[in-house]
């Protein structure tokens, strides 16, 4: 009797933990299927007349159109989407390719100091972003990089760098080294034991640390904005930012969802590695 | 370990720093210059306004802050804001991890769904959060939103409500992470620990305080860290989004309304490092949990 009850507290709170957590893409998933007029007359939970107007909108060439009470200029969304795709994959391969070298030195080879090391690495989150792209404008301009991905790409390699070189040298500093010695032993060189054994151990540490770095370059919509002034060159995250905000905000989230897709996809497929290779980083210690 | 000084040892050293040589450039290149310049740029009088070269004035615009009572409420307001949000963050993501660690049916569809809120890209769902929550005037639910926003500004201040939108979105979205992360951690920890802990004490509550926090304290204290470093990244995307229309005063809003919109970077650059050294102290207490310095190389 008891154990049925706790059963149904269980699914109970599975359900609200369900509903928090989707409620508010939900709303606004409602909200970009609504033609102008139930927008203003309907209600705001749910929607009876369902039209991918906002959705085929992002993609129609041609002038500013009147549609509804708006005016709605046309916007490269196809474009936008491309430059993201292109930033988001640079910059995670820059983030990886740089992030697995380091760890597998800091974790394994330990050379003298690797604890400070990868303790200054992490301390670099302590700097205050705030007025820091005054600067940092200051060298991107110096390289030549402006209105380039280029810059955008360096930048956003910091951003996810400390925590995942902290969590792949954590995964390398507890792997038995035998593992190693016998292809060593076998005649194997330590490149090809690095890349033929130890790397594909790994894989569900770096899909982590991968969906790490996605997830914190596509949190940011600061420096995109700042960097990126061409609409031609412009990620989704700076091209919608700018949109006029009161006017097209259907459009624009209608946007923000298709820009979503993709990327909640990708993480849906990788969600159990993502989890395994943060448990496989964490196991006999963080 | 002893530094043995043998020939392949010192191979095996420089190999390293080779090896560690792309993060570290990658990083200190970046970042390096940027700090530099805002760490002096506080220690002049510039200003993009000025006409006159910048003149070193030493620690003036720091003790300027000190008897700024207005910079001790933007402090206060600061430091409330990254302990509600990581106090929020933690527990709710420690409870939706336990939730999500016992076995029952639909559990991996929950998963997806408690998963969803961090992978659905933030710096687009921002815009989409904001405007849910700061409706234009005339959608369906923009009075309902009025009210709830004249009612939140009126007892807090302006730009209170939006503000509170922000932490929200923070909220939501850091849970989601947090949540995850501690669920691997929670896998990561022997059941027959969890198991022996269900004969050793009574009751449900006592075993989370006795038993969980414990051993996930490492995992506790990464997660707030990473707490600390997401809760600026998002307010900053809402300043750029509004065009510095919240005014809710933050160290790092002033900051920004300073430097970007009077055009006073040296007081600017002061305001916003005069939060490095409580994230520094916050740092070093959270490396001795999650970084303990008596785990040696076996």
């Amino acid at each position: 009797m008891t154990r049925r009850l706790r059963g149904w507290r269980h699914g109970l709170l599975l359900a609200l933990a369900v509903f928090y957590s989707l409620f508010p893409i939900y709303f606004i998933t409602v909200q970009s299927l609504k033609t102008p007029q139930e927008d203003v007359f309907g209600s705001p939970l749910y929607v009876a007349d369902p039209t991918f107007e906002n959705y085929t909108e992002l993609f129609e060439g041609g002038k500013a159109r009147v549609r509804g009470y708006v005016i709605v200029p046309t916007v490269p969304f196809a474009v936008w989407l491309a430059n993201s795709a292109v930033v988001i994959l640079a910059s995670t391969a820059l983030t990886l390719l740089a992030s697995v070298l380091a760890a597998y030195a800091l974790g394994r080879l330990q050379p003298p100091g690797w604890r400070g090391w990868r303790r200054v690495l992490f301390a670099t989150y302590v700097i205050p972003h705030t007025i820091l792209f005054v600067p940092l404008y200051q060298v991107v301009i110096a390289l030549g990089l402006d209105d380039s991905h280029a810059a955008l790409v360096l930048i956003y390699s910091t951003l996810a760098l400390p925590f995942c070189v902290w969590i792949l040298s954590a995964y390398y500093h507890h792997l038995p080294r035998e593992i190693e010695e016998s292809a060593l032993v076998e005649g194997a060189s330590p490149a090809t034991a690095f890349t033929r054994i130890i790397l594909p151990m790994s894989r569900n540490v770096l899909v982590a640390a991968g969906l790490f770095t996605v997830g914190t370059i596509g949190n940011d919509f600061m420096l995109a904005s700042i960097f990126l002034l061409d609409p031609a060159k412009q990620t989704v995250a700076a091209g919608l930012g700018v949109m006029d905000v009161s006017l097209e905000e259907l459009v624009a989230v209608a946007g923000v969802n298709l820009a979503a897709l993709p990327v909640v996809v990708a993480c849906a497929a990788l969600a159990r590695g993502y989890v395994r290779g943060l448990t496989a980083a964490m196991l006999e210690g963080a | 370990m002893l530094p043995r000084r043998s020939a392949g040892r010192r191979r095996e050293i420089a190999a390293a720093y080779l090896l560690m040589a792309p993060a570290i450039v990658l990083v200190l290149g970046v970042l390096a210059y940027p700090l530099g310049w805002e760490i002096w740029i506080s220690l002049t009088d510039f200003s993009s306004r000025s006409t006159t070269r910048p003149a070193f004035i030493g620690l003036a615009n720091y003790v300027g802050l000190l008897s700024d009572a207005e910079f001790w409420r933007a402090l206060g307001a600061t430091v409330l804001y990254f302990a509600v949000t990581a106090a929020a963050k933690l527990a709710l993501g420690a409870g939706l991890a336990l939730l999500l660690a016992r076995p029952s049916r639909g559990r991996t569809l929950a998963f997806l769904a408690v998963f969803l809120p961090w992978a659905y890209p933030g710096g687009v769902a921002v815009i989409a959060w904001y405007w849910m929550l700061n409706p234009p005037l005339i959608t369906s639910y923009s009075v309902l939103a009025a009210d709830l926003k004249h009612a939140v500004d009126g007892a807090l201040g302006g730009g209170a409500w939006a503000f509170l939108s922000v932490a929200a979105f923070n909220v939501w979205r850091g849970s989601s992470f947090t949540a995850v992360f501690l669920l691997a951690g929670i896998n990561a920890v022997p059941t027959e620990l969890f198991d022996y802990a269900r004969l050793e004490t009574t009751g449900p509550w006592q075993r989370f305080w006795r038993v969980t926090v414990p051993l996930l304290r490492p995992y506790f204290a990464l997660a707030l860290y990473l707490s600390f470093t997401t809760a600026f990244a998002d307010l900053a995307n809402v300043w750029m989004l509004t065009g510095g229309r919240i005014v809710f005063p933050l160290v790092g809003t002033r900051a920004y309304w300073l430097g970007i919109h009077s055009g006073d970077l040296a007081q600017a650059a002061a305001w916003s490092l005069s939060l490095v050294p409580l994230l520094v102290l916050a740092l070093m207490v959270l490396f001795r949990w999650f970084d303990r310095p008596q785990e040696r190389p076996a």
